[in-house]
Parts: structure tokens; C-alpha cells; sequence
């Protein structure tokens, strides 16, 4: 199973899927280039999952086409795609070793036995396990269960790799190492994957690209560092990471919130009322004669930062300061805002899907 | 290792299936006979081949075409969807012609005629998946057309049959059967000419005086506003019950048997179900024992044993007591008889009811200053309503359904159930009989919708098992004693009468001579103990299929999606809910004659098993399929494993035990069946319970009360030798866990 660049690209055209009465994916375009892994990320409920069991075949679309290696397979069941799925609770066979497990797809295949022992301890030895082949699930940690369950799906060689949300029953320093592992197999096999996630931190760390979604739709595509930095509604701003999302008017290349105005540089952007988006970590607090003033009204100590909450005339900001011995800020200070422009993007001012 | 990108898409692995399928129904079609000489399955028409046929028949030459055409296009190599397209509509075309041709030539169907047709359901289930119309796998799409064809065939034919034959007579539509018939005394009276009272005019004058009382109670209670609906409703159920206790007939016997059964059921399995949660006298124990003895009882035991003890030379009532009496015989008999039988299915309900009353929320009640009578009215009450309810409509159903009971301990009153089998055995007229069946599945049916409608469809015990923290409220001290007390006069009754089953076999003339003697058990030789055979032998090969069918129907409904998958449902629970002499008649009916003559084969006898006890194995299905995790199937079909596989060598495993409990509950209901197959026996396929009966009509109690007893020995072993085994399976199960 060495590193093959060849992957296959997925492809959605216009995909809609109702539940009766309910729109759960709204006419959702999609491409996930070979070999590359694509994050679906929203709240729960925004459509993510369906629309990953749309292209692994486990539901129909209501609408629209569904196309894997340039060959549409709306109408091909999921054991005909050619895809393989890493599931949320592991769903590893509870009666099955873990060798017999791994095994499954190929027996069904009817490959022969030495055949079918290579390839499992080949799996299992690619996800570091090979020594619990012959335990029962129930017999290993969560984090073992889940790479168990990412050698099955790996064993049977997928054109595709899907992951529905493979971390979220792992505590949070064994979901940062297995996330590691994950994005090292995917890159190494070159497999194109998708992969469902409502944690923004995550998403941001595996992807290539990063899909954002809400009720159904795509609200925006990107590679992370441009969804971070360049959200392209409140929905994103909001969702990926902290905001602070202020009313402010814009004309000639410069922004103004409240009485502090600050030179911004984003093209397209057109004079008038817009809403500015800040990350907490681009507020500089000082006591400068310049910036938005404000009254410092909370202070959290994070450890290794401090996160204020301070009332502006704009509205409440959120801003995180490296932590320092020497300067302490206390409620009922006092104190001026700016804002660095890496950590600063114009949205529409009111794009109502806030 | 390289890396196998492009799979082959447009030809695959289902096809070898198309193709063994479709040569199967070319081979069935052509070369096996489509016809019978008689009644015996194995008398072969061997010139009413499929060939042979073709040159003087057009309609089996277009079946032969048909079938031609199926295997074609399973062989074509065109793309799947055409393909797919092409086999559906052959098919059915195959399906439909087949059909034709057996109705057409009206004589009794031979191999060609069962094979044929399920090739062409078989292939259009195949085709309709593939076609892409329909996004379910080929298997599961050719099962469900199985599913809704055997239902159709052996579950709503005969009931249908049983409403059509009480208004078809002699070739025509006519309602003079069942005028006939209803309006007979027989059937209901509800003022008996002979006597000197108008009994309406009474049960009016009730109904009355209660209305007049709960509108007196209802002042004094200040209720003001509910005071006149509730005064109506209480006059009108009173006056209701009185004219049916006052009145006379069949109709009448069943519906109050049913009535006053479901309610003393209930009130004993309620308290039972207190005793086994909350009580803190060592007689709990006992009560384990309780819920399993209906599943072991053969019917007539208990009429035996109420002969034996309470009849006119009764032990008890007899000899001990020194009355000759025949009160017991009739229908407080065989109230008696079945709130014996029925107390353990209502226990088995409520106690699943009483466990699901939270004891934390008792707890938070009587931290707000609830008094226990309070606390009684406002938690317990509310929350026990729908399961009491529940218990007391299946009771009533089982109740109405009975046969056994009525016909020992009836005292030749007329009974729904009793009056479909004496209007065919005595009167040979069956559109009475069907009137009469049709009558008695409106009446179960309606308990039946109602309970499915109202209650939720919970027609099994399902036990959450959640364990809360607080501690249920132990009974207190007098209740709990009063209660035991209860149980352990019930517990001597059951003792007393099953041991006089088991005494009254080796004893040479009950209420007469009481000496010991073997002779009864020696008197089973030949007869019985053929019997026996007979029965453990159809009973087993009904097993198997019940279980098979019941789990794939269960695993349709639970988890395929399809059009008519909640009619699939309800007409599957149907046979569930339809009196045993009901279904035994429409199998007389609907398979008497023509194209579809079973009767007088053991297969006929098999078919009325499977069909009947299928919806135990359905239910243990959707039970188990419940504690599995849908995306462990998933998984597997994303392995690219067929939904066969799946159910194979995932569900299947982890369903292990629910299968091998549906297995034997299925054998042991077809061992103690009597009701479905009176009708159906012949002198060559006798069964046991209809042996005991055939001892206790020509006055043999003593062999009848020894086969019954080796019966029921026989089903304690093989009821205990189930428990044995799922308990050696359950520590691996508990252990492994389901996802």
C-alpha cells in the first residue's frame, strides 16, 4: 500500500435530498479534487452528513447528479462506488476479531486467504496495530477502535475515502493525535477524502480545502487559511473561530467604527455601510489617545493569553492578549482599541444570514 | 501493492444470480407439470408440462415466452438500467400469465406452478432494483415482493375468504346468511322470549339509576361542568353491561367472557407486577415461574383440570366438599380457566410498566408533601393508564380467541369461537361458520386497531432496562401482605390444577376410583404416541420457516423503506390478532379447492404454522433489531457486501439469540396450536392437541389428561433447554456488546 498519487475526483452537481417535508441539502455543487481531502463543516443539522451519505450511496438524491472518477453514479448502490466510510461510532463488528473485521470487505470479495491475511496485517500495520488482531472491539481503547476502523475502510483500497465525523468520540488529546495520523495516511495514499466535522479546529487542520455549511447549503469554499481570514458571510466569520462583528461605514480605502477610523485594503469592496469582522486575536488594547475607546468590562485569564470583554460605542468586543506579568488590565479600565489588518476583512454590512 | 482504481461498473456480481434465476424458471416453466392429479402434493401431472402444454395453450405458451424472454434478458449485455427495465417488465408479465394459466386450468397446482411464479417475482425484484427506479439492493427488493406475496397468499386470501363465503352462497351476493344468523338467539338475545322479565327494559332501568347516582355524586362532589357528560357515559356503559349480562347467546358469552377476563387479568397481573418490583416477602420469587406458564400450558389442560377439581364429581367440589355442582361448568368455568391462562401475559405486560415508573419521580412527589393517596392518583395512575390498558385489550383479544377453554368447560353454551367450529363440524354449513368467524375478526380487529391506534402499537412487552438511582418504594407492610396473599392462593389453585392434569393420568376413573394405574399412559400406544410424532415433526419443520419469514419481514419493516411497507406490517400482524378458528376456517376456504388445493396435506397444516406463529419471530426480530446499530449494516454494505451478506453474517450473529428464541417459541405454539388446524387435520396428520380433544368427546379423560401431561413435560424441556442454552450464550453477548 505504498503512496500512489493517482486518486479520482468527486464531483455533486446541483445534489438536493428531502426528508418529507424537510430540505436537508439545498442544491449543493461540490468538487473534491483527486487525491485531496475536503472538510464539510457546519452546525449539526446543516446538511454535512447527508450530504456524505449521498456520495457513499447510503441515501438517494432527491435531485442533482452525483459524479465519482467522471462517471455518474447517482443510480449505483453504495457497495458498487467503490468508496469506503470511517463512521462516527466505529461501527466495527462486535462479534468479529479485529483481524476478521479488517477482513470483511475482502472475504466478501472471495479473494483468497493468504491473500486477504496480507492485506489486513499490511492495514493493520499501516494504523500501527498489528499486534490486536485477534481481539474482540470491545477489548481496545476508542482511539485503537477507530484506527481499526480506518484499516477496514483502507484495506479495501477505495477510489474514495469518506469520514463521518471519526473524531467526535475521542477525548480531546487522543482526537489531536489521530487526526495527525489521519491527515498523514490520506496525503501518503493519496486517496481523495471527505470528511464531516462540526469542530472548526479540526477542519482547519486536516483540509486542503474547507467547505462550510448552513441549512443545507454551501455558504462558502476555500482553502482554511482563506475561510479563516476571508470569511464571505457572517455565517463563516462567526462559525470559524471568534469574531467580532461591528457596524462600521467604508469610503476612500478607509473603515470607520464609531469614531476610529483605520485604513483597510480589500478590493471590491464599495463605499458605504459595512460590517467589519475582527479576531479577537487582531484587537491591540492600549492606552493610546488613538482607537476605538471602550470600557473594559471582563477579564478571563486563559493561561497563556487573556481574553477581554470591552463595551465600545460600536458594541461589545472580544479581544485576546498574550498574557503579560506586568500589565494588568482590570474591569472598569479605561482603554483603546485598534486593529491589526491581518486579522481584519469587510462583510456585507447586513447580509442577513447572520 | 497497486492500487485497483476502476471497478467494473456496468456488470457485476448479482448477474450470475439473475441468470441461475432465470434458467431455474425457464427449466420450472418448460419441463416441470403445472398440475396435480389429486389432493397428494406428489402426484405429478407429468402431460401438464410446460412444452406439453405450449401447443394446445396459448396462455402457457406466452408463460413459456415469458420466461424465454426473462433469461434473455438477464443474459443481454445492454447497460444495467435497460436491462433492469427489461427483466421487471418480463417478470411481471411472466408473474401475471402464470397466473392466468393456473386460474384458467383450475386444477390443482404441481411444481411448475409454486416454482415458475416465484422465479418471475424473484427476477422482477431483481429487475426493479437494477433498473434504478427503486434504490434498494436485489435481495432485499426481491424479499419484500416474496414478503407481500405470502402475505397476500396465506394471511389476507383466507381472511378475505371468510367475509366472501358468509354473503356468497350457491354462486350469488346474498345477506340472508348473515341476517339469518345474526338475529338468531343463538347468535344474540337480548331479551329472552321465555322469560317473564324484559331484560332491556331492566339493563335500561340500570343504566338509568347509575346516570341519576353520578349525577347525584357528581353535585355533591361539585364537579359542575363534567357532572352531566360523566352521568351519560356512566348510564350508558352500565346499561350496556347489564343487558349483556343479562342477555343470552354467543355473542353475548364472548363479549362479557372477554370483558370481565380483561379486567380480572389485569387487576391480578397489576398486583402480581407490584409483587415482583416492590415487594419484600419471599413469595417474590416465585413469580418468575408465573410468566412462563402460558407459553408451556397445552390448551385443554386447564379445562381438564377444572372438570377434575370443580366439575360434578370434582375433587374439590365433590369430594371434598360434598356438592355436586355445575357451576363451574359453563361460563364462569371458563372465566376461571382463562384468567388463569391470561393473568401471566397481563403480568408479563404491566410488569415492564410498574419497572418503567420512575421511582425518582415518586420521590420528587413526596418531597412536594404528596400524600401516598395523592401521589397514587396523580403520578402512578397516569403513568400506569395506557399499559393497564394495553394488558387489559390483549387479554380481551386472547379471551375472544379462545377455543379450548369454551369448548371443555363451556357446558355447550354457545361461544364465537366454539359456534365457527360446531356450524362446520355439526351443522356442516360454512357460510354460518363464516358469518359467525367474521363476526369475531371484526370484534378482535377492532380491539386490535384500537390498541394499535391508541397505545402506540406497543403489542409486546419492550423493557427500557435504564436503571434510575433512586431506589423503587418497597409496598407498604399490609399491601404487600394483602397481595401475597392473593399470589399464593392463586399460586395453589395453578399447583392444585396442574397436578391434578399430571395425578389424573396415572389415576384409573377420576371422581370415581382413585387408584393408581399405568394404563392410560399404555392406552397411548399406538395412537398417541404417533401422534406426538406427527406433531413434534410438523411443528418443527414449521419452525424453521416461521422464523425465517417472521425475521425477514421484520428486518423489512425495521429497516427498508418502501411503498407498503406499513401495510406489509399490519396485514404480517394481522394473523397475530385473528382468532386461531377464524384463520383455521379461511385456510378451509381459500384452500379447498381449484388451483390452490392444500387441504388434507401436511402441508397445509405447515403453511397454517408458519403464517401463524411468524409474527413471534417477527417481533423477536424487531426487538433485536432495535439494540443494533443501524451503521453497523451500513458499514457492511459500504464493504461492499449485499444486503444477504449483511443480514448474514452481521444482523444475523448479533441477532443470535432473539433467533433461537424465536425458533422455539415458534415450535412450541405450533405444539400447542388447536384452534388454525382443527379444520385442517385428517385422520393420517393428527396432532396432539387435537387428540386430547378427540379423548375428552368420546370420554376418555384419563388418556386425554395423559397426553397432555407428556405434552407439557415435553414443553418444560423444551422451554428450560432454551434458557439453558441462551444463558450459556448470553455471557458472550453481554460481554462483546452491540456497536
Amino acid at each position: 500500500m505504498n503512496a500512489v498519487a493517482e486518486g479520482v475526483p468527486v464531483r455533486l452537481e446541483g445534489v438536493t435530498k428531502r426528508f418529507g417535508a424537510v430540505l436537508a441539502v439545498d442544491s449543493v455543487d461540490l468538487h473534491v479534487p483527486p487525491g485531496k481531502l475536503v472538510t464539510l463543516l457546519g452546525p449539526s443539522g446543516c446538511g454535512k452528513t447527508t450530504t456524505l451519505r449521498l456520495v457513499a450511496g447510503l441515501e438517494r438524491p432527491t435531485a442533482g447528479r452525483v459524479w465519482i472518477a467522471d462517471e455518474d453514479v447517482t443510480d449505483l448502490p453504495a457497495a458498487r462506488r467503490g468508496v469506503t466510510m470511517v463512521f462516527q461510532s466505529y461501527a466495527l463488528f462486535p462479534h468479529l476479531t479485529v483481524f476478521e473485521n479488517v477482513a470483511y470487505g475482502l472475504r466478501v470479495q472471495r479473494l483468497p486467504a493468504a491473500e486477504v491475511r496480507r492485506r489486513v496485517m499490511e492495514a493493520l500495520e499501516l494504523v500501527g496495530l498489528p499486534e490486536t488482531a485477534e481481539r474482540y472491539p470491545a477489548q481496545l481503547s476508542g482511539g485503537q477502535q477507530q484506527r481499526v476502523a480506518l484499516a477496514r475502510a483502507l484495506v479495501m483500497q477505495p477510489r474514495v475515502l469518506l469520514f463521518d465525523e471519526p473524531l467526535s468520540n475521542l477525548d480531546a488529546k487522543l482526537r489531536r493525535r489521530v487526526r495527525a495520523e489521519i491527515r498523514m495516511l490520506q496525503q501518503r495514499l493519496g486517496i481523495t477524502s471527505l470528511y464531516v466535522t462540526h469542530d472548526q479546529a479540526e477542519a482547519l487542520a486536516l483540509s486542503d480545502v474547507v467547505v462550510v455549511m448552513n441549512q443545507g447549503r454551501v455558504e462558502q469554499v476555500g482553502i482554511p487559511e482563506e475561510v479563516y481570514r476571508r470569511p464571505r458571510t457572517r455565517f463563516v466569520a462567526d462559525f470559524i473561530g471568534e469574531a467580532n462583528l461591528l457596524p462600521a461605514t467604508f469610503w476612500e480605502g478607509a473603515v470607520e467604527v464609531a469614531s476610529y477610523r483605520f485604513p483597510v485594503e480589500q478590493e471590491e469592496v464599495r463605499d458605504g455601510p459595512v460590517t467589519v469582522m475582527v479576531r479577537p486575536e487582531a484587537v491591540v488594547v492600549s492606552q493610546d489617545a488613538s482607537g476605538l475607546p471602550g470600557v473594559v468590562r471582563t477579564v478571563f485569564f486563559m493561561g497563556m493569553t487573556t481574553e477581554l470583554l470591552v463595551d465600545t460605542p460600536a458594541g461589545e468586543v472580544l479581544a485576546t492578549q498574550p498574557y503579560r506579568a506586568d500589565r494588568r488590565i482590570v474591569p472598569g479600565e479605561q482603554v483603546r482599541l485598534r486593529f491589526e489588518p491581518a486579522g481584519v476583512y469587510l462583510l456585507p454590512a447586513e447580509d442577513g444570514r447572520g | 501493492m497497486a492500487r485497483a482504481v476502476a471497478l467494473p461498473q456496468t456488470r457485476w456480481a448479482a448477474q450470475p444470480a439473475v441468470a441461475a434465476w432465470a434458467a431455474a424458471t425457464v427449466l420450472a416453466a418448460a419441463a416441470l407439470p403445472w398440475g396435480r392429479a389429486g389432493r397428494d402434493l406428489g402426484s405429478w401431472l407429468w402431460d401438464s408440462t410446460g412444452v406439453v402444454l405450449a401447443s394446445g395453450s396459448l396462455l402457457a405458451a406466452g408463460v413459456l415466452l415469458a420466461s424465454f424472454a426473462v433469461l434473455l434478458a438477464g443474459l443481454w449485455p445492454a447497460p444495467e438500467r435497460t436491462r433492469g427495465v427489461a427483466l421487471a417488465a418480463f417478470g411481471a408479465c411472466g408473474m401475471a400469465l402464470s397466473g392466468l394459466l393456473l386460474g384458467v386450468r383450475g386444477t390443482p397446482t404441481g411444481p411448475a406452478g409454486v416454482l415458475a411464479p416465484l422465479g418471475f417475482l424473484t427476477l422482477t425484484g431483481f429487475g426493479l432494483s437494477s433498473s434504478g427506479r427503486w434504490f434498494v439492493d436485489p435481495f432485499l427488493s426481491a424479499a419484500v415482493l416474496w414478503a407481500a406475496a405470502f402475505v397476500a397468499l396465506f394471511i389476507l386470501l383466507p381472511l378475505a375468504s371468510v367475509v366472501v363465503a358468509s354473503v356468497w352462497v350457491d354462486g350469488r351476493f346474498t345477506l340472508e346468511v348473515v341476517h339469518r344468523t345474526l338475529t338468531s338467539p343463538a347468535f344474540l338475545a337480548l331479551d329472552h322470549p321465555g322469560t317473564p322479565h324484559n331484560e332491556l327494559a331492566v339493563a335500561a332501568a340500570v343504566g338509568l339509576a347509575v346516570a341519576v347516582g353520578t349525577l347525584v355524586l357528581g353535585w355533591y362532589l361539585r364537579w359542575s361542568r363534567r357532572s352531566l357528560p360523566a352521568g351519560g357515559a356512566a348510564g350508558l356503559a352500565a346499561a350496556a353491561l347489564a343487558s349483556l349480562y343479562l342477555g343470552f347467546g354467543a355473542f353475548r358469552n364472548s363479549l362479557l367472557l372477554a370483558v370481565v377476563v380483561g379486567a380480572v387479568s389485569t387487576a391480578l397481573g397489576f398486583a402480581f407486577a407490584l409483587l415482583s418490583e416492590r415487594s419484600q416477602l419471599p413469595t417474590r420469587r416465585l413469580l418468575g415461574t408465573l410468566s412462563a406458564l402460558p407459553i408451556i400450558t397445552p390448551p385443554f389442560v386447564l379445562g381438564i383440570a377444572m372438570l377434575y377439581l370443580f366439575g360434578r364429581r370434582g375433587f374439590v367440589t365433590y369430594r371434598l366438599l360434598g356438592v355436586s355442582t355445575d357451576v363451574f361448568f359453563g361460563p364462569l368455568g371458563v372465566a376461571v380457566a382463562q384468567v388463569l391462562a391470561y393473568t401471566p401475559i397481563a403480568y408479563l405486560v404491566l410488569v415492564g410498566v410498574v419497572r418503567a415508573l420512575d421511582a425518582s419521580l415518586e420521590e420528587a412527589a413526596q418531597t412536594l408533601g404528596a400524600s401516598p393517596w395523592h401521589l397514587v392518583r396523580t403520578v402512578i395512575w397516569p403513568l400506569a393508564r395506557p399499559g393497564l390498558a394495553n394488558a387489559f385489550l390483549l387479554v380481551a383479544i386472547e379471551s375472544l380467541a379462545d377455543f379450548a377453554n369454551p369448548i371443555v368447560v363451556g357446558g355447550g353454551k354457545p361461544f364465537l369461537a366454539t359456534e365457527v367450529f360446531f356450524a362446520i363440524v355439526g351443522r356442516y354449513n360454512p357460510h354460518e361458520a363464516a358469518t359467525y368467524g367474521a363476526v369475531l375478526l371484526a370484534l378482535t380487529l377492532t380491539v386490535f386497531v384500537f390498541q394499535q391506534r391508541w397505545l402506540g402499537g406497543a403489542f409486546y412487552v419492550t423493557v427500557t432496562g435504564r436503571p434510575t438511582g433512586a431506589r423503587p418504594q418497597p409496598l407498604p407492610l399490609w399491601l404487600d401482605w394483602a397481595l401475597s396473599a392473593v399470589f399464593v392462593v392463586w399460586m395453589v389453585v395453578v399447583v392444585l390444577l396442574y397436578g391434578s392434569v399430571f395425578v389424573g393420568a396415572v389415576t384409573r376413573l377420576w371422581g370415581f376410583d382413585y387408584t393408581f394405574t399405568l394404563r392410560h399412559l399404555q392406552d397411548l400406544h399406538p395412537q398417541g404416541w404417533q401422534v406426538l410424532r406427527t406433531t413434534v415433526q410438523l411443528s418443527a419443520y414449521a419452525a424453521v420457516p416461521s422464523v425465517v419469514v417472521g425475521f425477514l419481514i421484520g428486518y423489512l419493516v425495521n429497516r427498508v423503506d418502501f411503498p407498503g411497507r406499513r401495510a406489509l406490517e399490519f396485514s404480517s400482524m394481522l394473523s397475530f390478532a385473528t382468532p386461531g378458528t377464524v384463520m383455521g376456517i379461511g385456510y378451509v376456504l381459500a384452500f379447498n379447492q381449484g388451483p390452490l388445493l392444500l387441504t388434507g396435506t401436511e402441508l397445509v397444516i405447515v403453511l397454517a404454522f408458519v403464517f401463524r406463529n411468524m409474527p413471534v419471530a417477527i417481533r423477536a426480530a424487531v426487538a433485536a433489531l432495535e439494540q443494533i446499530d443501524r451503521s453497523l449494516e451500513e458499514a457492511s454494505t459500504m464493504l461492499r457486501a449485499g444486503a444477504s451478506t449483511t443480514l448474514r453474517r452481521v444482523v444475523a450473529p448479533l441477532a443470535r439469540s432473539a433467533l433461537l428464541s424465536g425458533l422455539v417459541f415458534a415450535f412450541v405454539r405450533a405444539m400447542t396450536a388447536v384452534s388454525q388446524v382443527i379444520f385442517l387435520i385428517t385422520p393420517q396428520h393428527n396432532l396432539a392437541t387435537t387428540q386430547i380433544l378427540s379423548y375428552l368427546e368420546y370420554g376418555s379423560q384419563g388418556r386425554g389428561a395423559a397426553l397432555a401431561s407428556v405434552l407439557t413435560l415435553l414443553l418444560v424441556t423444551v422451554v428450560a433447554s432454551l434458557q439453558a442454552l441462551s444463558r450459556r450464550l448470553d455471557p458472550r453477548t453481554a460481554q462483546l456488546g452491540a456497536g
